[in-house]
């Protein structure tokens, strides 16, 4: 099997186990969710008709009234036809829409951010790494603290002190909220300007672990024979650095970007709670105080499969910069 | 008398057939030598009589020294290896005396003599008993191996393999090494498969010679026939392919 | 930072901290208590001021400390077994076993963690999260990382000879993972375990900050929540928000520096390491002359690794090679051959310095030359051809990239088509089809590549080569084969070169003139035929003696 089909098999997979994992997880758990998904309902004064119920039940378990195969095959075809419920704390919308409401907020953020992040991690990394020995390893210990700073806290800081303190960023949310949502320069400009200090935020947190593994990987690198060579070919430094040292020192990070994508997607969560930011996150966690499953459930899908999506992008790419794996045959 | 019978022999990995029919025939007393490139399939064959690797098909059959079939769990009391690189085949978080105990304990020897057996051990191998308590990182390349033979000796085995035991050593010590496996052959009376890839140690060391070339043997004999008088077309470009500077310059002074 | 600079830090503010939240409790007084004084800031009574309600900060801080390394240490452990039975006893067992593992550890590790414990943390009523619920859910979504570290570990160490050896004397497999596996296993499994610590105690406070952490537990993150719900950042009551996280992120920067100084005990070469100003330190002013004929003088060179105990690894090495020789240099492993060969050319890497000597290239005083010059020089006057032909190749780019920047650097004023035809002349003049210009490294055979890498040092037309063991890892054939190949060009292009291997019966057939090198030191340097008919160093018989002849008399040595 080729390199990229079995990649794509791979993510499939891991798919399916998601989205199994989120239809075993609620049957798992003790009491009766749907019961509680009814009376919170009632609460906010909707109606309860049997449909809903009915729906409600698909994705959280009839508690044995039909069998789990059936509500199996019931939930993968709602999933199919992008059918993910009603949410209770935004009722009635669907809770696609809720989803698709917030989902663009995250997926700009958290991706510039992680982009310029590993961009700029790397790219330091890479610079770390061959002038060792020089002022620039200081910098080794103290990004190693600072990759152990929870992205909540770090944000809470950053508050305090760039928003309350010098007033040079706004507190909290995705936009002024007297402006109206559209494509207008102002709006985006006020989109960028409140999304500045969340990303400042994951940057920050997430850049130390970059950096470090491309820096060790980098005096790894430079130790090969290939950099003998090329130093005894009389290639200049900064072509031996780009082209053979860095060139081969990327490929762990790009390799290993699956694991720390999950810690950057996992800190953004609590960092949009601390700026009351306008995506994913925050809706997750309103999902979950408010007792809405179905929101709860389609947000826990929606950025698995962002992730995964993410992932086989990067494992796609990586089979362009490293040509041994096209001809490898072990398994993912 | 120890007698190992290798009866046409093969493994296959995927579609490479890397060992492709292979018999001979191991007795006590005499060094049979299989000599090849790498990628010629010894190593594997080595691998396969020390029972590391299961053969596609072919049969391994030992007789012990009753000329009786030996059963399966006690093959490992009468064969074993030796590997190529000393600084790979000792664990470098254990001591000398661990790598010589273990296999002394294993084979029926009980705690109270084995400190003794081991010294005892280390002295066939020329080396002091204090050379127990080191671990490998504090032993030369030499020294290592003179460890790895002492394991070997250790269960007591009457067929020993050596898998290339001098190519990783430094060149003014691996005639020292043979030396020392040729001489506790003869005092054991054992049953050596010598692999490797010099013509001219299997032919100084052993008393039969196999060469082997893309898993098969192509030619066998006398190590002297063999390796002197060579038959087939692939052995005679092997004896060609070894620097012969006495074709330069005449017979040296020293040889 | 000193290589155990770091590791003291790290363990004083991880010690340090640890005995924070083991004492600290006892002596600090009850945390819940609610006093009348409302928020006070840091000072008198309360060191750390007190939270809105007037609970001290510093007995919470105490209190929430140990709750959160409680939690560290019950996941680092549930992660650590479960990774390594997924990833050690996986690897072990190989096969469809390892197949099915590796894929169970790769999904967990692809589905993002902390997502998936906020929705299990949602279904579970907040009355029945305790902590030993959020530690198992922390240590199943968290152990997959780790899982696939210690299998790529665990892989490399089952092929280890030492393991067959350890399964040829007939240990049992449970003996071999214990005893020959797991104790060469255990700086990557402390490493592990430290780093799922840190990552739990994270976790834990994300989802406590979050209000889903264990119920009625305190940890930094519950301290941090009440902290925010209590409006601190508004109040600016930076003494109660600011201590929980600075304990939070000093305790994982210290774990940090231990995993990195582990990672520096497994990985030597990661240790930090003085930048050498000079590789050159001192050199003779005054150059003897030339003998006629020499293209490439040594004199009196002395190399030394300036190591704790400086290694000499080189000894006043005088050699000279003349136009169109070879020299063959031979020498056994650490002998100073290698060392030597890299000084010439000025390739010797730190701590290793010329102390003293001169190397002189027709003309040119290689030791003096400046960084630009010497660039200039190397491959354009002298080139390489070193042992392993497939770490000297770069293993991502295709060949052509790596010849075609030889003359990118040299000749820049050469047009592409020039370029490309020069590639392709010097492929042929090795015996290699130019097509094979588009092919990566791993795409060839081992002749194949060291043909590539003789054809690259072709490329500018040296006056000099020197060739470090470049047959010694290749099959007798094809060792041959090289050989005749490198005579041939010899003679048609008229290059010298300086052949360094421990072959002596290679070089007594291939050079003009032979040194033998031990301790650092030519100990005897003649023509090849003096070498082989009159040898006069006890060292050179020694090596001489040490490889039997194939046409001799058989037994002579066995007796």
């Amino acid at each position: 099997m080729g390199y990229h089909l079995r990649k794509l098999a791979f993510y499939l997979v891991a798919l399916w186990a998601a989205v199994t994992l989120n239809f075993v997880v609620p049957r798992m758990m003790p009491g009766n969710p749907v019961d509680i998904l009814m009376a919170k309902l009632q609460q906010r004064g909707g109606t309860v008709d049997p449909g809903a119920r009915k729906a409600y039940e698909t994705l959280l378990g009839t508690g044995g009234r039909d069998s789990v195969l059936h509500e199996y095959f019931a939930y993968l075809g709602n999933l199919a036809r992008g059918d993910l419920g009603i949410s209770v704390s935004a009722f009635p919308a669907k809770v696609s829409d809720v989803i698709g409401d917030a989902l663009p907020w995250t997926v700009v953020l958290v991706g510039l951010a992680t982009l310029l992040s590993f961009l700029l991690g790397v790219g330091l990394g890479a610079v770390v790494g061959w002038k060792r020995g020089t002022w620039l390893d200081a910098l080794v210990p103290a990004t190693t603290v600072l990759s152990a700073v929870p992205y909540f806290w770090l944000a809470l800081i950053l508050v305090a002190v760039l928003s309350s303190g010098l007033g040079w960023f706004p507190l909290n949310g995705g936009y002024d909220v007297v402006l109206d949502p559209g494509w207008s320069a102002e709006f985006i400009g006020s989109a960028l300007y409140h999304g500045a200090l969340p990303a400042l935020t994951i940057v920050i947190s997430s850049i130390g672990g970059w950096l470090l593994g491309m820096r060790n990987m980098m005096v790894s690198a430079m130790s090969e024979d290939y950099v003998l060579t090329a130093r005894a070919k009389g290639l200049t430094d900064s072509r031996i650095m780009v082209r053979y040292a860095a060139r081969n020192a990327v490929l762990p990070s790009v390799a290993g970007f699956a694991i720390s994508l999950g810690f950057v997607v996992s800190g953004s969560i609590v960092t949009e709670q601390v700026f009351s930011y306008p995506g994913i996150g925050s809706k997750l966690l309103q999902a979950v105080q408010n007792n809405d499953y179905a929101l709860m459930q389609g947000i826990f899908l929606v950025i698995t499969i962002a992730v995964l999506g993410a992932n086989l992008v990067v494992d796609l790419l990586y089979g362009l910069i490293d040509a041994r794996t096209r001809d490898r045959s072990t398994v993912s | 008398m120890t007698t190992l019978e290798v009866r046409d022999l093969t493994k296959s990995f995927r579609k490479l057939r890397a060992v492709d029919g292979v018999s001979f025939t191991l007795t006590a007393g005499r060094t049979v030598a299989l000599v090849g490139a790498s990628g010629s399939g010894k190593s594997t064959v080595a691998r396969m009589i020390a029972h590391l690797v299961r053969p596609t098909s072919g049969e391994i059959l030992l007789a012990g020294p009753d000329g009786e079939p030996v059963p399966r769990r006690a093959y490992r009391d009468h064969v074993q290896m030796i590997f190529q690189d000393p600084f790979a085949s000792l664990n470098p978080f254990h001591t000398v005396e661990h790598h010589l105990a273990r296999p002394l304990r294993l084979h029926g020897h009980s705690r109270a003599d084995t400190a003794a057996e081991v010294i005892r051990l280390l002295e066939r191998v020329s080396l002091t008993p204090d050379f127990a308590r080191r671990r490998p990182h504090e032993l030369s390349g030499g020294q290592r191996q003179r460890v790895a033979i002492a394991r070997a000796l250790a269960p007591g085995a009457k067929v020993i393999v050596a898998d290339e035991p001098v190519s990783m050593l430094d060149v003014s010590i691996r005639l020292g090494v043979l030396k020392l496996l040729s001489r506790l052959q003869q005092e054991e009376n054992l049953a050596v498969l010598y692999i490797t890839h010099d013509l001219a140690t299997a032919r100084h060391f052993s008393d039969e010679v196999l060469v082997m070339h893309q898993g098969r043997i192509v030619e066998r004999g006398p190590a002297d026939e063999v390796l002197v008088r060579p038959a087939d077309p692939y052995t005679r470009r092997l004896a060609a392919a070894a620097p012969r500077p006495e074709a330069r310059f005449g017979p040296g002074g020293l040889t | 930072m000193t290589f155990s600079g770091k590791l003291g830090a790290g363990l004083g503010l991880a010690g340090f901290i640890v005995l924070f939240g083991l004492l600290g409790p006892l002596l600090t007084g009850d945390p819940a208590t609610i006093r009348d004084v409302g928020l006070t800031a840091p000072g008198g009574e309360h060191l750390l001021g007190t939270t809105l309600t007037g609970q001290d900060v510093l007995a919470q801080l105490a209190h929430a400390t140990r709750g959160s390394l409680w939690i560290g240490v019950l996941v680092g452990v549930m992660a650590t077994v479960l990774s390594g039975i997924f990833g050690i006893a996986g690897a072990y067992a190989g096969g469809v076993v390892d197949e099915a593992f590796s894929l169970f550890s790769n999904v967990m590790l692809v589905i993002p963690g902390l997502p998936l414990v906020i929705v299990v943390a949602g279904f579970v009523p907040a009355d029945r999260r305790g902590t030993w619920t959020i530690a198992l859910v922390l240590a199943i979504t968290g152990w997959a990382a780790a899982a696939r570290v210690l299998r790529a570990q665990t892989l490399s160490l089952r092929n280890r000879d030492y393991v067959a050896a350890a399964r040829v004397s007939g240990e049992r497999t449970w003996r071999v993972i214990c005893v020959e596996i797991l104790p060469n296993l255990l700086p990557v499994l402390a490493s592990q375990f430290v780093f799922a610590v840190v990552l739990a105690i994270l976790s834990e406070a994300g989802l406590s900050f979050l209000g889903l952490g264990a119920a009625n537990s305190s940890t930094l993150g519950t301290m941090l929540y009440y902290a925010q719900n209590g409006f601190a950042l508004q109040r600016e009551a930076w003494w109660w928000f600011v201590p929980p996280g600075l304990v939070i992120a000093l305790f994982g920067g210290a774990l940090a520096l231990i995993n990195f100084s582990i990672d520096e005990i497994v990985n030597p070469r990661l240790r930090d390491r003085a930048r050498r100003e000079r590789d050159v330190v001192a050199i003779d002013a005054e150059i003897a002359p030339a003998e006629p004929g020499a293209v490439l003088t040594v004199r009196n060179l002395n190399v030394v690794y300036q190591a704790a105990t400086p290694v000499h690894a080189v000894k006043d090495v005088s050699l000279t090679l003349r136009r169109g020789e070879i020299l063959g240099l031979a020498g056994e492993s650490g002998c100073g051959k290698t060392t030597l060969a890299y000084a010439i050319n000025r390739l010797h890497r730190p701590p290793a310095e010329v102390t003293s000597g001169s190397v002189r290239f027709s003309d040119v005083d290689v030791l003096a030359l400046g960084p630009e010059k010497l660039r200039e020089f190397r491959w354009v006057k002298l080139s390489m051809v070193f042992q392993g032909a497939m770490n000297s190749l770069n293993p991502v780019t295709p060949i052509r990239a790596q010849l075609q920047d030889v003359l990118r650097t040299h000749r820049p004023d050469m047009s592409t088509l020039d370029r490309n035809a020069r590639c392709a002349e010097v492929l042929r003049l090795v015996g290699v089809d130019p097509v094979r210009l588009g092919a990566y490294p791993h795409e060839l055979s081992g002749g194949m590549r060291q043909r590539v890498m003789i054809a690259m040092a072709l490329l500018l037309d040296p006056q000099v080569m020197i060739m470090d063991e470049p047959t010694t890892a290749l099959d007798v054939l094809v060792q041959r084969e090289i050989l005749n190949e490198i005579k041939r060009l010899r003679d048609e292009l008229g290059f010298a070169v300086i052949f360094i291997t421990h072959d002596l019966p290679l070089l007594l057939e291939l050079s003009d003139r032979i040194a033998v090198m031990r301790d650092g030191e030519v100990v005897e340097h003649a023509t090849a035929e003096e070498i082989y008919l009159r040898p006069q160093h006890p060292y050179t018989r020694q090596l001489l003696a040490s490889f039997p002849s194939l046409t001799g008399e058989a037994g002579a040595l066995t007796r």
